[in-house]
């Protein structure tokens, strides 16, 4: 009789990551800390210790020594749709791998074994699947045009063609969070920084695509990160700066393994770059927050993939009237926001919860305002404020860093029915008008175009 | 009676407990059977393609790379990792005390009767190889025996003190809902409690029921302690011990006591705190 095949392969698995299969003693700490395990109720199957153990299982099952002797036993579709959808479950924040005994790097296993099933064809989840389209084809997941990039500029803002300096502003910032953007560029003239962009030239840096393990669909992650490598280098980058913490990340770690070297330029968060430009006694403040209480909620993408902890609080200690409070869980100990991994698009209601738990844990320190690093934590943070009814403020330490400076936050007059993020949270100056009621629908889109793209989804 | 091997006209295992001709084919069937699956694990994960790798890397590749990561960074920060991580498991001391008393109490314990084992069985060769001992005048193994004893009671204890810990822990103290429970882990609890309940069974005959302080001629044993050679439960204990603890490893649970070292080793000690 004909062995059966594996009902798994091993693609993009390497051994040092079919041994951490093996390594973990199922201690539980990761379960303590998961944030979707939480939101989830406690759910088993969305444990990080019992995704291990299943795939394990799949393994042994498949390429263990009784499949070695009698061939590889079955294993339901169903079983292996069903963990699938499990590992979708998880924002690779990678609590757990910051907590495990066994040091197993999960963020890397989970998103390696998410390609595995990609290929297998049972990932991604739900709306991620849009994301090889969206940023292949379009270079942004939002559905926008190249020519917008820049369409958040405003009269006041001052950009250079050729300078050492760029700033990467990224898809969120560029198209739905315009006040991060307007606010970076304003605090980069007010310190006299000149400053370059790649406007239409550039694309997403593509992390929605790794995080979802689609990264080898049409190769885009590393034709988008070449070609914005290439992009910066042609124009004499030296220092990159990034507002954006999944942006950050991406260039820190994917963009270098695209690129097969280190990148021609440095990486530098916004939040670094304020900390230096503080140490150096440019930053002079010249408003104050009257007192408030603020507590920061560190981005997974700035804090604990890359260890930027210290210098936004540095920035945010040194503001007249701020009073920055720390959450229990903070630093490499945090709980995420609950919008990366491709969840906030796929998954809204699993990333609504957890960014429910992580307002909790702010509301628990009884601030008056949540600051962030990352447009994709506030954007999350704020509808799980919306859901939760908190009076708290949520923004971006470059918002608030650019208020301080005496700088305005305001955009270009946000259009009827703008994201809730456009504008500053926190300086409330502006105000979004309503949509407008929908017209009749017009004839059907093609089949083959996208019907829906994520509302503010892929970025992490 | 059998008494000892003779190998190369010298004599040894001549003061086993059980006989030479069930006791080596035993260890040598383990010993193999070991080998065979650590070359089975290291295939399914040679089955992995490596960074920068177009193919899998097989059994021998998986080696060699496990041996490059450990030392990528130089011998001094290896050899820190592999103590503080490795031997005395650093990142479950940081996180889960308890955990780590009984990680620390099993492995030591584990590897401290093997070490003794290894020990005892090089003694068995160094008397007559190269002390020239005279066949039937097995004085070094005795001596070295009882030095040994004091040794063994302590990482025997060692070991079920933390397995122990290890029931205990799951059933009382648990933190976090138990993992699920699977045909392997009952395995390998049933294995570990039967050496245990066997090993100290065995002691318990050995000293209580036969009293034998220590080890004779085999061809003594009829005499001073009739019985005792071959006695059904040292029999099985030695035996089972043999295949469940070395035949087996590498196909069980427990053969994370390595796996996991080993990847933390390999990822450098795992996460620290940057900024910390």
């Amino acid at each position: 009789m004909a062995k059966n095949k594996p009902a798994i392969s091993l693609e993009n698995l390497t051994p040092t990551q079919l041994m951490e299969y093996d390594a973990c003693t199922r201690c539980g700490e990761c379960v303590k800390y998961c944030p979707t395990y939480n939101a989830r109720n406690k759910d088993q199957a969305i444990e990080p210790r019992d995704k291990i153990l299943r795939w394990r299982e799949f393994v042994t099952k498949s390429y263990g020594w009784k499949a070695k002797i009698f061939g590889p036993a079955a294993i339901p579709p169903e079983e292996i749709k069903k963990f699938t959808d499990d590992l979708y479950n998880c924002t690779t924040c990678g609590m757990c791998g910051t907590v495990c005994c066994a040091g197993i790097d999960t963020i890397e296993l989970w998103e390696a074994t998410r390609a595995n099933l990609v290929k297998h064809g049972t990932g991604p989840y739900g709306k991620q699947s849009l994301f090889p389209k969206l940023i292949g084809e379009g270079h942004n997941p939002y559905l926008k045009q190249q020519k917008d990039r820049l369409a958040w500029m405003t009269p006041d803002i001052k950009i250079v063609d050729k300078s050492d300096i760029a700033y990467f502003i990224g898809c969120t910032a560029g198209y739905n969070q315009q006040v991060l953007g307007v606010s970076t560029a304003r605090i980069l003239n007010k310190l006299n920084v000149p400053f370059m962009v790649l406007g239409e030239d550039e694309w997403c840096c593509a992390s929605a695509l790794i995080r979802t393990g689609q990264q080898h669909l049409g190769d885009v992650p590393k034709q988008s990160a070449l070609h914005n490598i290439e992009a910066l280098k042609a124009r004499g980058a030296k220092r990159v700066i990034f507002a954006c913490a999944g942006c950050f990340r991406a260039a820190k770690i994917d963009w270098p393994r695209a690129y097969g070297k280190a990148l021609p330029f440095e990486a530098i968060h916004m939040s670094q770059f304020l900390a230096e430009q503080l140490d150096a006694g440019k930053i002079k403040w010249e408003k104050s927050l009257d007192n408030k209480t603020v507590t920061y909620h560190d981005p997974c993408h700035l804090g604990r993939h890359v260890g930027v902890f210290e210098e936004p609080r540095k920035v945010l200690k040194s503001m007249p009237g701020v009073k920055l409070v720390e959450m229990e869980r903070n630093r490499n100990e945090q709980r995420c926001c609950g919008a990366g991994g491709g969840v906030k698009a796929g998954i809204p209601d699993l990333a609504l919860g957890v960014a429910k738990d992580r307002m909790g844990d702010a509301k628990a320190t009884g601030a008056e305002v949540l600051i962030s690093t990352c447009p994709f934590c506030r954007r999350n943070l704020l509808d799980g404020r919306d859901d939760l009814k908190l009076e708290m403020r949520v923004d971006d330490l470059v918002v608030l860093t650019a208020n301080l400076m005496g700088l305005s936050t305001d955009v270009k007059p946000p259009a009827p029915g703008a994201p809730k993020e456009s504008i500053s949270d926190l300086f409330r100056t502006q105000t979004i008008p309503p949509k407008p009621p929908e017209p009749p629908k017009a004839a059907a889109a093609p089949a083959n175009a996208p019907k829906e793209a994520p509302k503010e989804a892929p970025k992490k | 009676m059998a008494e000892g091997l003779t190998i190369f006209g010298k004599e040894v295992f001549d003061t086993l407990f059980i006989d030479w001709k069930i006791m080596v084919p035993v260890a040598i069937f383990s010993i193999i059977m070991f080998f065979v699956g650590l070359y089975l694990q290291l295939n399914k994960w040679g089955q992995g393609i490596p960074e920068g790798a177009t193919k899998p890397v097989g059994a021998w590749g998986t080696l060699k790379l496990i041996v490059h990561k450990i030392f990528e960074r130089g011998i001094g920060p290896a050899l820190g990792i592999i103590i503080l991580d490795g031997l005395f498991q650093r990142r479950t001391w940081r996180r889960r005390k308890t955990e780590w008393a009984m990680h620390i109490l099993i492995f030591w314990g584990y590897l401290g009767l093997f070490i003794l084992t290894v020990v005892a069985a090089a003694t068995e060769f160094y008397g007559p190889f190269v002390l020239n001992e005279t066949p039937g005048n097995p004085q070094l193994f005795v001596q070295t025996f009882q030095v040994l004893k004091p040794f063994n009671m302590l990482f025997a204890t060692m070991l079920t003190l933390g397995i122990i810990i290890a029931i205990i822990r799951r059933l009382a103290f648990a933190d976090v809902p138990p993992a699920r429970f699977t045909s392997v882990d009952w395995i390998a609890i049933a294995g570990l409690s039967i050496v245990i309940i066997t090993g100290f069974l065995a002691f318990y005959l050995r000293l209580d029921v036969y009293h034998v302080p220590g080890r004779e001629l085999v061809s003594a044993y009829e005499a001073t302690t009739p019985g005792f050679f071959n006695n059904i439960t040292v029999l099985f204990h030695e035996v089972f011990t043999l295949l469940f603890c070395v035949a087996y490893l590498p196909f069980s649970k427990l053969f994370h006591m390595f796996v996991t070292p080993l990847v933390i080793m390999m990822q450098k000690g795992g996460y620290v705190e940057v900024n910390a």
